[in-house]
């Protein structure tokens, strides 16, 4: 603990560290109130300018601007309506009626103040459980790692806004794409078409830009005429005595909520803000305010979506898999700098691991500030036409994409994953599995080649091993615990 | 018809890459040992795709889904911007095709100051050019600007 502690004080006495999250926090709330950017679509772009920043700042940077935009979310959710992202759809639910009765200021004040208490909660919460999750991560052997990957795709299932079938086959194109180029063993050249520039396999940064970035502009294209109306803010306010009073239990019980979803290996925010949002109704004494402008709706759904970044940052750190769309980009980030994301990075990097989770504390405290006396300012941010945002938003990408290995093959990649990411999102499919497919491709074949050799080809030797047979339960559990439950209860019923 | 049309691309897909996969060269099995060849596990993972597809169709027959409205000119026009921006960077200027492609798009989305959009599509590609040149120290491929530039 005292390492800890140590390693966050150092943020403290870092001034460029400090400088670089507050840039990036005033920067992730700016992305968060532009609707369609949002923290993933923000760190994919963001990802390049921190080629050559040491691992350290890189990552704090990326967390930094998770946070920051996961929170930013909520300001045009109350002002506009629309969630800049999409953790903060709930947040509209009872943040723009009540913004719409004349008390915007409130509805922010609740917001920034529940954001925060859930993002520092969890960052508490994570400092305990990711060196105890890593303690028990070191145990894992290669049949241990293939089942805990096979229950990270298996809760691709419930990823994003497809179907479960629609996300396992997107996440299954994701681990194939993780084929492409020469196979690690034997050398023999998979996918390649002939192109050596693919020898290494697909870089992820432009497939990253593409799938969130580039096919982001194209969904926006259709809104390109759309203007928003927004609501006039006086001035935001800190909740008072009487607000306190209604909502610290909803903070607490969402705050708990929100860890516990973002630690869930592909499960996210915006699954944890709904969950947060029912959970405050469920517990209310006042039901029927929700929806005309709760202050525990807000509450609710915003400690929770808060709360589920320092959660996600548990597997995506401590066992390599990735949370959600953002973390699979932080996790790209962990690598491209060189950081073995699992449990051996609690005892190779510690300090570096605190000093990221330093980071996101201090950009918690900062959006606070930022929440509290810039809110009025940041909102009219989202009032940039789309017309010039979305076109910068391509120079940014085009280049970003460039800038990783000096190649135009990655920007062509990125444009060819943006307009297949576009037309998958149009029928029903979501990215986020195929990025997460992409990150988790080589763990899953990796594994069960050293596990297929361990024992000697025999494979359902995996399923006798206890920890790997628990993975695989839950993965089971996790594909069609839903349909059995449901045929229980119909059986029942008959 | 409409219900197979998705899952009928995708099947097509798995059916190609199973192939693919079987075109790829073995490895003896002094290399891979009680391991998989290099073609397994990708021709797995699509026998996998196939199962979903069959879920996918039985589900979409079941229920079918709602119709996809065709995208508008602006998509379409975005998506065409993007071929002009590879023909531009393969035979004039990595910047001179962002510049284009910045200034098209943003008078495509609606902008109806021009000048307004004629600025963007200059500023933006020169403070990135400017960033990643000088600060990050990235090297531009070769086009009729950059040649320029870099001497």
């Amino acid at each position: 603990m005292y390492e800890a502690l140590s390693a966050i004080g150092s943020v403290m006495l870092d001034p460029y560290l400090l400088m670089l999250i507050f840039v990036t926090t005033i920067g992730g709330i700016v992305i968060g109130v532009l609707p369609g950017l949002g923290a993933t679509t923000g760190a994919a772009l963001l990802l390049p300018f921190t080629l050559t920043m040491s691992p350290v700042h890189a990552i704090a940077v990326l967390a930094t601007l998770y946070v920051s935009a996961t929170f930013a979310g909520s300001i045009t959710a109350i002002l506009i309506n629309t969630p800049g992202t999409s953790a903060a759809a709930a947040t509209t639910f009872d943040g723009f009626p009540l913004a719409q009765r004349g008390e915007a200021g409130r509805a922010l004040g609740i917001a920034v103040v529940a954001s925060t208490i859930g993002g520092i909660f969890s960052i508490i919460v994570l400092c305990f459980a990711a060196p105890m999750l890593a303690r028990v991560a070191y145990e894992f052997r290669p049949p241990e790692y293939f089942a805990l990957t096979i229950f990270g795709l298996s809760m691709l299932a419930s990823v994003g806004a497809g179907g479960a079938v629609r996300n396992l086959i997107g996440g299954i194109f994701g681990v194939w794409l993780a084929t492409i180029g020469a196979e690690r063993v034997t050398s023999i050249e998979r996918f390649m078409f002939g192109n050596y520039e693919l020898y290494e396999g697909l870089s992820f940064v432009p497939v990253m830009i593409g799938l969130f970035a580039i096919s982001e502009l194209l969904v926006q294209s259709k809104k390109a005429h759309l203007v928003a109306e927004v609501i006039s803010l006086k001035a935001v306010k800190l909740p008072s005595k009487e607000d306190y009073k209604r909502i610290w239990r909803t903070i607490a019980r969402s705050s708990g909520i929100g860890t516990f979803i973002g630690i869930l290996p592909a499960e996210g925010a915006t699954v944890a803000s709904m969950i947060g949002y029912s959970e405050a109704r469920r517990w209310s004494k006042n039901k029927e305010e929700f929806g005309k402008g709760a202050v525990e709706g807000i509450a609710g759904a915003e400690a929770a979506n808060n709360a589920a970044t320092g959660g996600a940052m548990v597997p995506t750190m401590v066992l390599g898999i990735p949370g959600s769309g953002t973390t699979a980009i932080i996790l790209v980030g962990l690598m491209v700098h060189g950081l073995r994301p699992g449990p051996y990075l609690f005892t190779e990097q510690v300090d570096t691991v605190y000093q990221i989770f330093g980071a996101m504390l201090v950009a918690n405290i900062i959006f606070l500030a930022m929440g509290l006396y810039a809110a009025k300012l940041f909102a009219r941010i989202s009032m940039v036409p789309t017309s010039i945002l979305w076109p910068i938003v391509f120079a940014l990408s085009v280049i970003g994409a460039y800038s990783l290995s000096a190649s135009l093959l990655d920007v062509w990649i990125a444009l060819i994953f943006g307009v297949v990411g576009f037309f998958a999102r149009r029928h029903g499919f979501s990215v986020a599995p195929i990025a997460v497919g992409l990150i988790l491709g080589h763990m899953v074949e990796v594994n069960l080649q050293n596990s297929l050799k361990m024992f000697d080809g025999a494979w359902w030797l995996i399923a006798a091993q206890p920890l790997a047979l628990l993975f695989l339960v839950l993965s089971f559990l996790g594909l069609f615990g839903s349909q059995i439950v449901r045929m229980i209860t119909k059986q029942k019923d008959s | 018809m409409r219900p197979l049309v998705i899952p009928g691309i995708i099947a097509l897909f798995s059916v190609v890459i199973i192939y693919l996969a079987l075109q790829l060269r073995t490895s003896p099995p002094l290399i891979v040992g009680a391991s998989m060849q290099p073609r397994s596990f990708p021709i797995f993972l699509m026998v996998i795709n196939l199962l979903l597809v069959g879920i996918m169709i039985w589900q979409n027959l079941k229920n079918p889904p709602e119709p996809v409205k065709m995208e508008g000119p602006t998509t379409w026009i975005s998506i065409g911007l993007f071929a002009l921006f590879y023909i531009l960077t393969t035979y004039a200027d990595f910047f001179i095709a962002i510049a284009a492609v910045v200034f098209l798009l943003s008078v495509s989305w609606g902008e109806r100051r021009l000048h307004v959009a004629g600025l963007v599509a200059l500023t933006v590609p020169l403070t990135l050019f400017l960033i990643f040149d000088e600060v990050l120290k990235i090297r531009f491929p070769r086009g009729l600007i950059t040649n320029w530039y870099y001497g």
